[in-house]
């Protein structure tokens, strides 16, 4: 997804003024002039300022120019689709990988993009399976991570 | 004498030498693959090193990551795709060579000029990282204020061809670091409530997000095309080296001196340097014709040197703490996390751990000739493991990894943001790699202001009170308004190539 510079430069200004602001309401240290708001008050400044330039060189070159341009892959449906997905995907561990677990949520995840991607449910499943315990004894094992065991906990080793 | 020997029994460890061997071949698989780079190869190594002792963390490190390098060259090579940004400036040269029939000379010329730049640069490493050291040392926040900016300036402008919004995004990193509490004041900031916010953004899921999980992304938005069957290699990829070697000296030496060179510039890595010596290589040629038909001498003089900018990079990391390439500003990171601050001090603080980095990157640059031989030989066999299965797995990996270092799912979100974040920027044209320089050198910039404003007393002249911090500075200011006044001439002119160009 393409957007005009001049949208995302308008963005990263706001961010800026957000910034800056907020800088202001961060007290100075005590006996000193300067406290925890000088440095992102400084950043606030820059990112600004390059983001108005970016603005302005890109406002003399909109001839023409579309404000949003949707590149082919988020004009087909099918790879929109996997973007999403993968994106919806790591949303659901975020919140739900402590109730479900990491065991059932891998095998999940990994089952769902292979068919996405069109390899065989048969072979999708056998490596779900196998990388899914690669990486649990892996990092759980073997580097001692507390991987989320949920729906599995009383059975796990 | 006597801390060679310690570094020595710190490698010499069976943990050790195991996590060189496991890191050697991840690198060269990782590199070997097409659409998989060595920062990811570094991104994706770094949660798993977070569980290690500092010298086989920095060993799987320095050795996967010039692994990697090299191994780009062997799909450049067999199917005219770079398996790394860092080998695309000779792909259609290696492929040329191939398609004459001369594959073998080719990889092989990869595999052993990769090996000697990469340790030349490990002498360069070796031998100037200490001198430097020796002024460093004297360096008040003043000269460290200074240092960063030039650092991270030059980390911007050299590599860029959108300076501008590597700016947006160098200062978009500044203002990362500045989330949490750990700053001068010990102030929340930005974190609007939240316990989750109050450590700050880890760099470690920033970074998985930003160069594993944004590549997961494009992956997925793409149809992945099918590779043709690569070449085969039938032959000795070392008959004819040496005689290159006697027929090239000057350009091996020339590409890797270029390549250390760059490498050590902040900002500017391998692929850069792959470039660069590229074009120096024909620019002083007695043959500059030959080049694009299928000639080695570019490929002796480009692969010398993307392997020595791997070695260099790491001067200015070590010696103050900036980083020279995106592999170094995770390598920083992966430093303060084991508590080995790099800077003058780490010298004389960490001697054993320094001499030991060194060791290992003579013996990565050494043991890269056996198992780039073996990589070229199972390159074939490595191509079956199908792509559309390697990208979910690399994503169930960055999520356990971004996971592993805080134990928490909110790591995994982190990112996921970033993730998002890199994606988006790639595709508007905005470089990533300056906002993790930006995370990682923001706290050091925020002291060393913070500290000079409160000694001078909110004076700005004191920065240029001391001879080091006023000439530092004054370059510091002379490319600032050199970069300006180019910028305001280009804008003047009608403004296209500005941001662009």
């Amino acid at each position: 997804m393409k957007v005009s510079d001049v949208i995302s430069g308008a963005l990263f200004l706001a961010l800026a003024v957000f910034v800056f602001v907020y800088a202001q309401t961060l007290p100075p240290m005590p006996g000193q002039r300067y406290g925890a708001g000088a440095f992102p008050t400084l950043v606030a400044l820059g990112l600004g300022g390059f983001s108005l330039l970016m603005i302005a060189q890109a406002w003399r070159r909109r001839a023409g120019a579309r404000w949003v341009e949707l590149a082919d892959w988020a004009r087909d449906g099918k790879t929109l689709g996997n973007f999403l997905l993968a994106l919806a995907l790591i949303l659901v561990y975020v919140f739900f990988s402590e109730r479900i677990g990491f065991i059932p949520l891998s095998i999940a995840i990994l089952l769902i993009l292979f068919w996405r991607q069109g390899i065989r449910l048969g072979t999708g499943a056998v490596v779900a399976v196998v990388a899914t315990i690669a990486i649990q004894f892996a990092f759980s094992d073997m580097l001692r991570v507390p991987l989320p065991r949920g729906l599995l906990a009383g059975y796990l080793w | 004498m006597e801390s060679i020997l310690k570094a020595l029994a710190l490698i010499a460890d069976p943990y050790v030498l195991a996590v060189i061997a496991f890191s050697a071949a991840f690198g060269l698989f990782v590199g070997a693959m097409p659409g998989l780079t060595a920062t990811m190869a570094t991104a994706l190594l770094v949660p798993i090193t977070f569980f290690m002792p500092p010298v086989p963390a920095l060993a799987a490190i320095v050795t996967a990551s010039a692994m990697a390098i090299f191994a780009g060259d062997i799909p450049g090579a067999l199917l005219r795709i770079p398996g790394t940004p860092a080998s695309a400036a000779y792909t259609d040269e290696a492929y040329a060579m191939t398609r004459k029939g001369k594959a073998e000379l080719a990889l092989g010329a990869g595999v052993v000029f990769s090996a000697i730049g990469g340790i030349f640069g490990t002498i360069v490493l070796v031998a100037a990282a200490p001198l430097l050291a020796e002024v460093a040392i004297r360096f008040s926040s003043f000269e460290y204020f200074w240092l960063v900016c030039l650092g991270l300036t030059c980390a911007v402008f050299i590599a860029q061809s959108a300076p501008v919004k590597g700016m947006i995004a160098l200062f978009l990193g500044l203002f990362v670091a500045t989330i949490g509490l750990e700053n001068p004041a010990g102030l929340p900031r930005f974190t609007f409530g939240t316990t989750d916010l109050m450590g700050g953004i880890e760099m470690i899921p920033a970074m998985v997000g930003m160069f594993a999980i944004a590549e997961v992304l494009r992956a997925m938005a793409r149809t992945q095309a099918h590779l043709p069957p690569p070449q085969p290699v039938t032959g000795s990829i070392f008959r004819g080296q040496w005689g290159l070697l006697r027929r090239y000296p000057k350009q091996a030496l020339r590409g890797s001196a270029i390549g250390t060179a760059i490498g050590a510039l902040p900002g500017a890595g391998a692929d850069i340097a792959s470039w660069i010596t590229y074009a120096t290589s024909k620019r002083f040629s007695k043959e500059p014709e030959k080049f694009g038909t299928g000639h080695v001498e570019g490929i002796v003089e480009s692969g010398a040197a993307n392997n020595a900018a791997v070695s260099g990079a790491w001067i200015p990391a070590l010696v103050f703490g900036i980083p020279g390439d995106s592999i170094t500003a995770i390598v920083i990171g992966v430093l303060y996390l084991k508590n080995v601050i790099p800077g003058p001090l780490v010298f004389e603080k960490s001697p054993d751990i320094v001499t030991a980095l060194f060791v290992i990157f003579f013996l990565a640059n050494l043991i890269m000739i056996p198992f780039g031989w073996a990589a070229i030989k199972t390159f074939k066999h490595i191509l079956r493991i199908p792509r559309e299965m390697l990208m979910p797995i690399v994503l169930m990996f960055c999520i356990v990894g971004a996971f592993a270092i805080t134990n928490s799912p909110f790591a995994v979100g982190v990112m996921l943001v970033f993730g998002l974040l890199g994606f988006l920027m790639e595709e508007n044209g905005f470089p990533v790699a300056p906002v993790i320089l930006g995370i990682v050198l923001g706290p050091m910039l925020e002291q060393s202001f913070v500290t000079s404003m409160i000694k001078s007393d909110g004076s700005f002249l004191a920065f240029f009170a001391r001879p080091i911090a006023g000439a530092l500075g004054a370059a510091t200011i002379l490319v600032w308004v050199a970069m300006a006044w180019r910028g305001f001439r280009r804008f003047r002119m009608g403004g296209a190539p500005a941001v662009s160009g």
